[in-house]
């Protein structure tokens, strides 16, 4: 056990500069002209442009622009934006709001997909697993560039349930809506693998053999049918990060959320490449920390797998 | 192992991640307003440094802090305010500016001409790649310090500047200094309105020449409204008056400038008065905002002008009088009535109705939509079979664009097709290097409100903003010689002149003129949105 | 489906596991019900004239949010385009779209997910920090740099928008496909099929992939119905399909924004968005539930 986590350990840096620099390398090839991004449509003068392309090395190949990067991170030092910011800073501003956004979503997508997921495979075909069907479709139907709006609009402005849009240290309240938007963008998912695998499990031998054996129906769906069926879900959340993120670019724009979500989406679009890439970098490590924790479930979950 | 008790860890997982996210929260109230102060969305400033803020979140928030040398009166006349006299000698170039005394930055220094000439000679000094750096460019000395690359992005580097002063400031007292332009310029008191022009205190720098730390984040200026507390980055910064303040005071107390990335959850504020003024309201809002607003909804005249340009390169627009029959197809009533809401008003001049010398429809029939002469001039002239308007598509113009393919597909029958490249800079790109990109959607807004300013950068073969290369000696001319003549009513008239010439040659369709559509709760009264599309601070009340 | 009661006769031919699984699907409303309509919106993507006569590119602004009238059974939208219209000759694009990009996530998915999971080791290192790297590219920023790089000037940006949305989906495919295979190796009847001498790809195709299919397939159904989705979304970000090209999500997209004034041109590609969704769903429902042994 204590090999396999210091394997992946060591995987982790490999697959860190690997993220990194394929970002890097996106970033570069979307590099059309950051000096001019900046200036929105405003004529640049040559001499404006010639100070900055020398200051953040733009007219120069992406390997060297890589290799200032990394030589300045490895000091400890994220590098300024093109806009002048410190990265770090940036990045210790905007972080919490979104750890406490996603969270949340999480929470709420798990909570709803293992309940309602359970329940209709328990009742497959009945009123309930159809309308299920179709709540989840509908919110799989609509992208959440339309969702997002349209709950602020509602619950925020129509009926007054929500307030309209947070802030930095927005409470959990006024981060509960935004929260419901983006926990849509995985529960359909969510919910219907949790749905087939319990239903699968339903029918399998050890549940018949707790049954005969005379267990209450109760703990065999509970304890039994869902651990088994736990493997899939907890693949998916680990995942489902991703998808999250992406939600949380429009997301947190719609409802003025400081966060990485919507600094990401602003550096992308104004080709802020020390920007992105800092985002990023960090984004990754959480990622690749959140599979570990994710593989190291599976083993909890199924006695079946082992790690060496 | 952990494995015999997944459930519990699925709990405790859950409860932390709760934990998580309900606390840490809630403990500093969301910015609304208390008292006489009130709160106004802006996005996030690119900077504070007046002489690198360009944008106009920067702008609003720099009027705040700071006290402009000259403003503007109802006729767009530049009118003294920080400065107590500005006079001109030698035919137009050397500038004498004399401040009014007993003026303090908010840290109690006073404000002497050295603050200016610092300010500037920092703004234009090349290493320090200001933004607004290029405002200063009529100034004797600006090319010293900003050496160009010999030989563009070749791989010679450019010479470093050999000094950091500029030769055309001059010191004649602590309150007067003297500014020489390298050519004669009669209007360049109206460029001095500018925020790039505001007067840095010696407790900015650090040593010559450098910034200190932080500053950009704590200004000290000149004006009604000091920093209370720090620039909260994508959050809000707030203003408290200045109670040693010696010039126009404003009837409020204190204004927050609350941060939006997105300008429709400023809307959604504003309805819900959780903010007191938005400048501009999102055309996606406008459908609904005389409904939610009532009243509070107003609309002020702005500088933007909205056109289209033909790129010279391309031999199918040679034509002007293809040129003209495509103008001719456009309804622009139609499309800024019910595409823009009444958020923008149909053009019909090269120059926007804010700038003295405007005249209005100077373009004449060819900006009059008239779909049968319009194909009647199109097919005598043989205009191309298929028309491309080509629109960066981050800018929110794919509604309008389509509108207007539309339109010249119903009036001239050829087909009409809406091309998207992904930024401004793709269409730069793709101009320089002479691509068939059709017609180009193109727009602009004032730095001072002078014809020239429009002129020039659009028109002038060295314009700054003229991306589709049109030219003509006779022009260039006028433009030259209106800047150059003694007094600003000698420059219009030259000005005019050369605006007739563009209304014959037609290097661009003109569409649309800007309009600020504002909105404000229902805290606040006397609002006023001026032609930068800034808050007019010193009218600006709270209500009881 | 599963009925406990025996057949009154036994049949003796050989059983195939596709011989079973179509015995069921016949019997399955569902099956029937959700391939008609997949059946109806194909027809649809293909044949919209057969629909609706009027050419979905005349628009005129003196038409902006007019009602119901004529052809036009949906009213018209902001730019005064009939809606009827457009959303018939709209599911062509979005459908193509939404099919390929599914395809290519999928196989992408299928492969890496399977050989990783079966191989382990080396491979399956390799393969998941491959799949960590692509889930650590934003989508954003994927979809920008891709599209942007993949169209070329004057196309209407299908070919790309396909390409980017599968390139960018298809972690979540391999991800499910893994750790499935994972679980079905270690089940006691691989581990009896190995030791008769059957041959990797026997093993893999044969006796794992049958039973790890079942969670692949549900990923793959509401894949489909996120990438019809996702073009919506990129659509709204600019990076879309291009110039005159019709969608569903373009017209999602633009009719989003003027919501609150005219819901009419939002709720119906929305409407067909859902009722596509919806059917191959459940049109992979009801096939998984055929095909899965252990529902038998």
């Amino acid at each position: 056990m204590f090999r396999y986590i210091v394997r992946r350990l060591l995987q982790m840096i490999l697959t860190f500069f690997g993220a990194t620099f394929v970002v890097f390398a996106l970033m570069f090839a979307n590099q059309d002209d950051p000096v001019q991004a900046l200036a929105g449509e405003k004529p640049v003068s040559a001499s404006l442009r010639e100070a900055l392309t020398e200051r953040y090395h733009l007219d120069e190949g992406l390997l060297s622009q890589y290799w200032y990067y990394m030589s300045n991170l490895l000091t400890g030092d994220l590098g300024e934006s093109i806009s002048g910011r410190e990265i770090g800073t940036l990045l210790e501003d905007s972080w919490p709001v979104t750890v406490r956004l996603s969270l949340m979503a999480l929470v709420i997508a798990a909570a709803l997909a293992l309940g309602a997921g359970v329940w209709s495979a328990i009742r497959r075909g009945s009123v309930f697993d159809n309308g299920i069907l179709a709540f989840t479709l509908l919110l799989l139907a609509l992208p959440i560039v339309v969702l997002a709006p349209v709950a602020q609009w509602i619950f925020g402005m129509e009926l007054g349930w929500f307030p309209a849009t947070a802030s930095r240290n927005a409470s959990f309240y006024a981060l509960l809506l935004p929260a419901l938007v983006l926990a849509t963008t995985v529960v359909a998912t969510q919910l219907r693998v949790t749905r087939t695998s319990v239903a699968e499990n339903l029918r399998a031998d050890y549940v018949r053999t707790a049954r005969a054996k005379g267990l209450a129906p109760r703990r065999v769906i509970w304890v039994h049918v869902l651990r088994n069926s736990l493997i899939p879900l907890v693949t998916l959340i680990g995942v489902d990060l991703g998808v999250l993120m992406s939600g949380a670019l429009v997301t947190e724009g719609v409802f003025n959320i400081p966060g990485v979500g919507s600094k990401l989406a602003q550096g992308i679009r104004t080709e802020d490449g020390p920007m992105v890439v800092g985002f990023v970098s960090v984004l990754v490590i959480v990622f690749l920390v959140m599979n570990l924790v994710v593989d190291l479930l599976y083993a909890a979950l199924d006695p079946r797998i082992r790690y060496e | 192992m952990l494995g015999k008790r997944p459930w519990r860890m699925a709990a405790i997982a859950a409860a932390i991640s709760l934990l998580v996210a309900g606390c840490g929260s809630g403990d500093s109230e969301d910015p609304t307003a208390a008292g006489n102060t009130v709160v106004i969305g802006i996005s996030e400033p690119q900077h504070l440094l007046p002489t690198n803020a360009t944008d106009s979140s920067s702008a609003q928030v720099l009027n705040s802090l700071f006290y402009p040398l000259v403003t503007f009166d109802a006729e767009k006349n530049p009118v003294e305010v920080a400065a107590e006299k500005i006079s001109v000698a030698k035919g137009n170039r050397v500038w004498t500016i004399k401040l009014k005394p007993g003026f303090t930055f908010h840290n109690g220094e006073p404000v002497t001409a050295q603050n200016y000439i610092d300010a500037w000679n920092y703004g234009a000094y090349k290493p320090n790649a200001q933004g607004g750096g290029y405002f200063f460019d009529r100034i004797a000395g600006y090319a010293d310090l900003n050496p160009l690359d010999p030989d563009g992005d070749g791989p010679e580097k450019a010479a470093e500047p050999t000094t950091n002063k500029m030769s055309g400031l001059k010191k004649i007292d602590d309150l007067t200094f003297q500014v020489t332009l390298s050519a004669p310029f009669a209007s360049f008191k109206s460029v001095i309105a500018y925020s790039v022009f505001f007067p840095l205190p010696k407790a900015a720098f650090s040593s010559d020449g450098v910034i200190a730390k932080g500053f950009e984040e704590n200004l000290i200026g000149n004006g009604p409204f000091k920093m209370k507390g720090s620039w909260v980055h994508d959050d809000k910064i707030v203003v408290e008056k200045y109670a040693d303040f010696k010039g126009v005071v404003p009837k409020v107390d204190g204004v927050t400038w609350k941060i939006y990335g997105d300008q429709m959850a400023a809307y959604a504020d504003l309805v819900d008065n959780n903010l007191d003024v938005q400048t501009t309201i999102p055309t996606d809002a406008l459908a609904n905002a005389p409904a939610d607003l009532g009243e509070r909804f107003q609309k002020s005249e702005n500088s933007v002008f909205e056109f289209i340009g033909f790129p010279t390169f391309l031999p199918q627009y040679k034509n002007p009088n293809v040129r003209k029959a495509i103008s001719m197809a456009i309804n622009r009533e139609e499309i800024a009535s019910q595409i823009f809401l009444g958020s923008r008003t149909a053009a019909k001049s090269f120059v926007s109705p804010v700038v003295s010398g405007y005249r209005e429809n100077s373009c004449g029939e060819p900006c009059e939509y008239n779909p049968t002469k319009a194909r009647e001039l199109y097919q005598q002239n043989g205009g191309p079979k298929e028309i491309k308007i080509t629109y960066n598509v981050d800018g929110g113009h794919k509604s309008w664009v389509d509108a207007t393919c539309n339109q010249i597909r119903a009036s001239l029958q050829v087909n009409c097709i809406g091309e998207q490249e992904p930024k401004f800079a793709v269409m730069q790109d793709k101009l320089q290097k002479h691509q068939d990109i059709g017609l180009i959607r193109l727009g602009w807004i004032m730095d001072y409100p002078l014809m020239e300013n429009y002129l020039n950068p659009l028109y002038g073969t060295n314009g700054g903003s003229n991306y589709y290369g049109w030219s003509s000696a006779a022009f260039d001319t006028l433009v030259k010689e209106g800047s150059k003549a003694a007094t600003p009513e000698a420059s219009i008239k030259k000005w005019q002149e050369a605006e007739d010439i563009l209304a014959e040659e037609m290097p661009v369709i003109p569409l649309r003129y800007g309009q600020n559509v504002y909105g404000y709760s229902e805290r606040v009264t006397n609002v006023e949105v001026d032609l930068f599309s800034r808050v007019n601070l010193y009218e600006l009340e709270t209500l009881a | 489906m599963s009925d406990p009661t025996l057949p009154a006769t036994i049949d003796t031919r050989p059983r195939s596991l596709s011989g079973d699984a179509w015995d069921d699907l016949r019997h399955s409303k569902i099956f029937w019900v959700s391939s008609g309509l997949a059946l109806l919106i194909l027809l649809m993507a293909f044949f919209p004239t057969l629909f609706t006569s009027a050419n979905p590119a005349d628009c005129t602004l003196s038409r902006q949010y007019a009602g119901p009238s004529g052809g036009a059974l949906f009213g018209f939208d902001y730019q005064g385009c009939d809606v009827f219209a457009r959303t018939i000759h709209g599911a062509g694009n979005s459908l193509w779209v939404g099919l390929l990009a599914t395809l290519l996530a999928g196989v992408i998915g299928l492969f890496f997910g399977m050989a990783a999971g079966y191989f382990g080791g080396a491979v399956d290192a390799i393969l998941s920090r491959g799949i960590d790297i692509v889930l650590g590219i934003p989508f954003l920023l994927g979809a920008v740099v891709f599209s942007g790089r993949l169209s070329g000037a004057g196309d209407d940006g299908v070919t790309a928008v396909t390409l980017t949305l599968g390139l960018l989906t298809w972690t979540s495919a391999a991800r499910v496909m893994r750790s499935s295979v994972v679980a079905a190796k270690g089940q006691d009847y691989v581990a009896a099929a190995r030791m008769l001498g059957a041959s990797p790809a026997r093993l893999m195709f044969r006796h794992i992939l049958p039973n790890a299919f079942a969670p692949f397939i549900v990923v793959m159904a509401l894949l489909l119905g996120a990438n019809i989705a996702a073009e919506a979304t990129l659509s709204f970000l600019g990076v879309g399909l291009k110039g005159d090209a019709i969608s569903w999500g373009v017209q999602i997209a633009e009719a989003q924004k003027h919501a609150r004034v005219a819901p009419a041109p939002l709720i119906w590609p929305s409407t067909f968005l859902a009722a596509t969704v919806l059917a191959f769903i459940m049109l992979g429902d009801a096939v998984r539930d055929a095909f899965d042994p252990k529902l038998r």
